[in-house]
């Protein structure tokens, strides 16, 4: 995506993001939008209702063997969580089944373990270990990315949001999240980036927060590190590229949390 | 039977019959969910069974608005999930979990029901239910929709758009009658 969107092609991704079909690597995108503009946001709410019932089409009966054997399952856990006095012999049979079975698969690692030692393979398996741990990395490394989208888009769509409009854009605020959805930032000059400040509990000036630079798209969607539940107001100004210890230029806004 | 939000009130509660009732009501749709999605029928009951207990365990992640849309957002995303974790896909071919959260719009249709929403469904042309249901139960972005179906990508994003906004105004039209 290297052009600007129009704004039918910025709602063409909300319908998207609302179904679900949306790459996690332009979630920051639509959220900015969404905040950014009514329109969107009310477009958002009711494709996504729309798009949460495509589901219902998809019920059907399931056949009598399995339903029955899913419910008694399920219930007899409900039942036995239900009855507290039942829990703890339940817990100690289930405690023993669990050490005969880890007894069991130790016994059964050790035996694998010495067959590979004896037949020398004890490189590859370190390789093969090497490769799964690269591997582990990567996939962990992915996953944190996308609960971190999926965090920050449910702080931003979720009816709880505190938003604070500001010159270019919204503040959002949920529990301990901050976050500064920006539509229209005007462009840096070069050498120059955008910082964001924020002011303590009890602080008398403010402390540097994140430096960043606008999207091509003039949406920028900036997670605030500090946790909410300590500031009082977040402000952004234009600094010199890497950041100011205090702001150098006049503050294109500054909003009051929790008010 | 009772409406899902209702009987979610009586769970919270802990009460074993109210939640009986719940999973009397909602396993088919659950059940035909993951089925659907991960072609599985094992997983599909693995699922099932964990979303029943999570109802049960942790009853207060379903706040307010249409139970049944919400279920199977749910039900969506822990399937997905679930066969994801079976394949490692880069992150750019993981499309973003919409949140489980009630939208705000959701109490507009909170009684609708399955057949409701087929109906809805047959409304669409060939061209924008297909984009719609692959994109649903298939947990695929809609640039794997244009490569599997051949259709340049904004032709997609587009029959997205206006097919779910066909759907609401059908869903719309049952609804008031």
């Amino acid at each position: 995506m290297n052009e600007p969107l129009d704004r039918e092609a910025l709602l063409d991704l909300v319908a998207a993001y609302a179904l679900g079909v949306l790459p996690a690597t332009q979630c920051s995108l639509v959220a900015s939008f969404i905040l950014a503009d009514a329109g969107a946001r009310r477009e958002y709410d009711e494709l996504r209702a729309t798009a949460d019932l495509v589901g219902l089409s998809a019920e059907e009966p399931v056949d009598s063997a399995r339903a029955a054997r899913m419910k008694e399952r399920l219930m007899a856990t409900v039942r036995n969580d239900a009855s507290p006095r039942r829990a703890p012999a339940s817990a100690t049979r289930t405690s023993a089944m669990w050490g005969t079975t880890l007894a069991a698969a130790a016994a059964v690692v050790f035996a694998l373990v010495s067959v590979i030692q004896n037949f020398g393979l004890r490189s590859d398996l370190h390789e093969s270990q090497t490769r799964v741990a690269t591997l582990q990395t990567r996939i962990d490394a992915d996953r944190r990315t996308v609960e971190r989208d999926r965090r920050m888009l449910t702080d931003l769509t979720a009816s709880d949001a505190k938003r604070y409009t500001v010159a270019y854009g919204t503040v959002v605020t949920r529990g301990e999240h901050v976050y500064l959805a920006l539509g229209s930032l005007p462009p840096l000059a070069p050498g120059k980036v955008y910082q964001a400040w924020t002011l303590a509990r009890g602080a008398k000036t403010v402390a540097p927060s994140v430096t960043f630079t606008p999207s091509q798209n003039g949406l920028t969607l900036v997670p605030i590190p500090e946790s909410a539940g300590n500031l009082t107001a977040v402000a952004l100004s234009v600094e010199p590229q890497g950041g100011s210890r205090q702001p150098t230029t006049k503050p294109a806004f500054v909003q009051l949390l929790g008010v | 039977m009772e409406d899902g939000a209702r009987l979610m009130e009586r769970v919270r509660a802990r009460d074993v019959d109210a939640f009986e009732q719940l999973y009397d009501g909602y396993h088919r749709l659950v059940f035909g969910i993951a089925l659907r999605i991960a072609s599985d029928a094992a997983l599909a009951e693995d699922v099932t069974q964990a979303i029943f207990l999570k109802l049960w365990s942790s009853p207060d992640t379903f706040r307010e608005g249409n139970f049944a849309a919400w279920l199977s957002r749910v039900t969506r995303n822990r399937t997905l999930d679930a066969v994801r974790s079976r394949a490692n896909r880069p992150l750019e071919e993981i499309p973003a979990d919409v949140p489980a959260e009630a939208s705000t719009d959701a109490t507009v249709f909170a009684r609708i029901d399955a057949q409701r929403v087929r109906g809805a469904l047959s409304t669409l042309s060939e061209e924008q239910r297909t984009p719609i249901e692959l994109g649903f139960f298939a947990g695929i972005t809609h640039e794997e929709i244009a490569q599997r179906t051949g259709i340049p990508l904004g032709t997609i994003k587009t029959r997205i758009r206006t097919g779910l906004r066909r759907m609401r105004e059908s869903l719309s039209e049952a609804v008031s009658r």
